[in-house]
């Protein structure tokens, strides 16, 4: 290592450890680092200060829907870490909300009613344990398992402060997706909720839906969602809409 | 952290309780959003848990290997744009956003809201200058020459300050700790 080059980078020690240093610049930092005791040894007197600073923040509550939504996740890809069958943990989540949704279902309009009950069915499809897509599955891949992705959603906290969601995507994209949501009120019988895919710019409809008396429900979305930008969620008039008519309430970027 | 490693979603959730109030106090104070400071936290704790088996207790305690990956996710938030140009309209309020009013709950609670005011008075303690560089570059995101270009100084002395100030940071604090 030549001196020179030890002088025009130790003036950085400070601006690396703060990351005010640029990517290329905190890349060549970081390679003198490997072949400079001196700014190592620098870097390891100075860095307790730096981890003290975001000590003088003082804590304060976060919005219980964070915790609820990101152990939603944490959850799932711990049971499909525990290698439990593919879409064990999830159909059996997705039987619990089935049990609350088929309760909200009683008093709704026939239309409503049967694009609900096509979510019912669909998300049992999508969520693979059982029926229609195993059978499918097996014969495709041999009867191996699979993984699926999840992905957490984003919420209007001004319409629906207390929401959160999560979007569960098979490893096949043509398979669809789940979107799961927890906490979104529900709604009179004039509307409903309602899943959009967006693709290419184009916003595509998907099943009109409604949540149970605890806020949670499932959506099917149906479409291959290869290739999609976004899944979204707005508030429509029962039976669904042609085109969302609000700004989404809870979205899921791809 | 020893159960977290090993995937368990209780200890995970444990790990939250911990270190979640922080963690989005950090992120709400760099971004001044509480919307985008939940994605930001959100983001970070997926980040952990997926990235769990990397966490190296002799390289530093759990909680500042959270708050850095915090950290980390608002900088790179605030690069891509999202929040910085309301930032940079009213950076002379990085320094004023410390916290949101909070009910006091726990005794572990009251004590880092202590440790929150010592190392908060040790960086009011430095010279004007070196306080001003160290937070517009950690808490508003702010690169060395955007600093520069800011404060109307040459670059070369925004680094000098940054590692001085930082110098003096950590003796003040380990004369606090002493």
């Amino acid at each position: 290592m030549s001196v020179e080059r030890h002088h025009s980078q130790e003036e950085n020690v400070g601006a690396y450890l703060l990351s005010a240093l640029t990517e290329i610049e905190t890349r060549a930092f970081e390679k003198h680092l490997e072949e400079c005791p001196v700014c190592r040894d620098e870097i390891d007197r100075l860095r307790p200060a730096v981890d003290a600073l975001p000590r003088s923040v003082s804590p304060v509550s976060a919005p219980p829907s964070l915790k609820q939504s990101l152990m939603a996740v944490v959850s799932e890809e711990a049971r499909e870490a525990r290698g439990e069958p593919r879409g064990e943990g999830f159909a059996r989540c997705m039987r619990e909300k089935l049990a609350g949704l088929s309760g909200s279902m009683a008093g709704m309009q026939p239309g409503v009613a049967g694009a609900v009950a096509s979510v019912v069915l669909l998300a049992g499809i999508v969520a693979g344990g059982a029926g229609v897509y195993a059978v499918t599955q097996a014969s495709d891949d041999g009867g191996s398992g699979g993984g699926s992705r999840i992905v957490a959603a984003k919420v209007d906290k001004t319409e629906v402060p207390l929401a959160s969601g999560s979007l569960v995507l098979s490893d096949r994209t043509k398979d669809g997706a789940v979107l799961r949501v927890h906490g979104l009120p529900t709604l009179d019988s004039k509307s409903t909720y309602q899943v959009w895919l967006r693709r290419d710019g184009e916003v595509i409809s998907q099943s009109p839906f409604s949540v149970g008396e605890n806020g949670e429900g499932a959506a099917a979305v149906t479409d291959d969602v290869e290739n999609a930008q976004a899944v979204m969620i707005t508030r429509e008039p029962a039976g669904g809409a042609r085109a969302p008519s609000e700004k989404p309430v809870l979205s899921v970027r791809l | 952290m020893h159960l977290v490693q090993e995937g368990d979603p209780a200890a995970f959730e444990q790990l939250y309780d911990r270190h979640g109030g922080a963690s989005f106090a950090l992120a709400y104070r760099m971004v001044g959003d509480r919307v985008t400071a939940e994605d930001i936290s959100q983001e970070a704790f997926l980040s952990i848990w997926r990235s769990r088996a990397r966490y190296q207790a002799d390289r530093g305690s759990v909680r500042t290997w959270v708050l850095g990956i915090v950290h980390h996710r608002a900088i790179d938030a605030l690069r891509r744009n999202l929040v910085h140009e309301k930032r940079r309209s009213s950076a002379e309020g990085i320094e004023e956003r410390h916290e949101a009013p909070e009910r006091e709950q726990t005794d572990v609670e009251a004590a880092r809201r202590e440790e929150a005011r010592h190392v908060r008075d040790a960086l009011e303690n430095l010279p004007e200058e070196q306080t001003r560089v160290i937070e517009l570059a950690y808490f508003g995101g702010f690169s060395h020459s955007q600093i520069a270009e800011m404060l109307q100084m040459p670059i070369g002395t925004v680094k000098g300050r940054m590692r001085l100030g930082l110098d003096k940071l950590r003796r003040s604090l380990a004369a606090v700790a002493a």
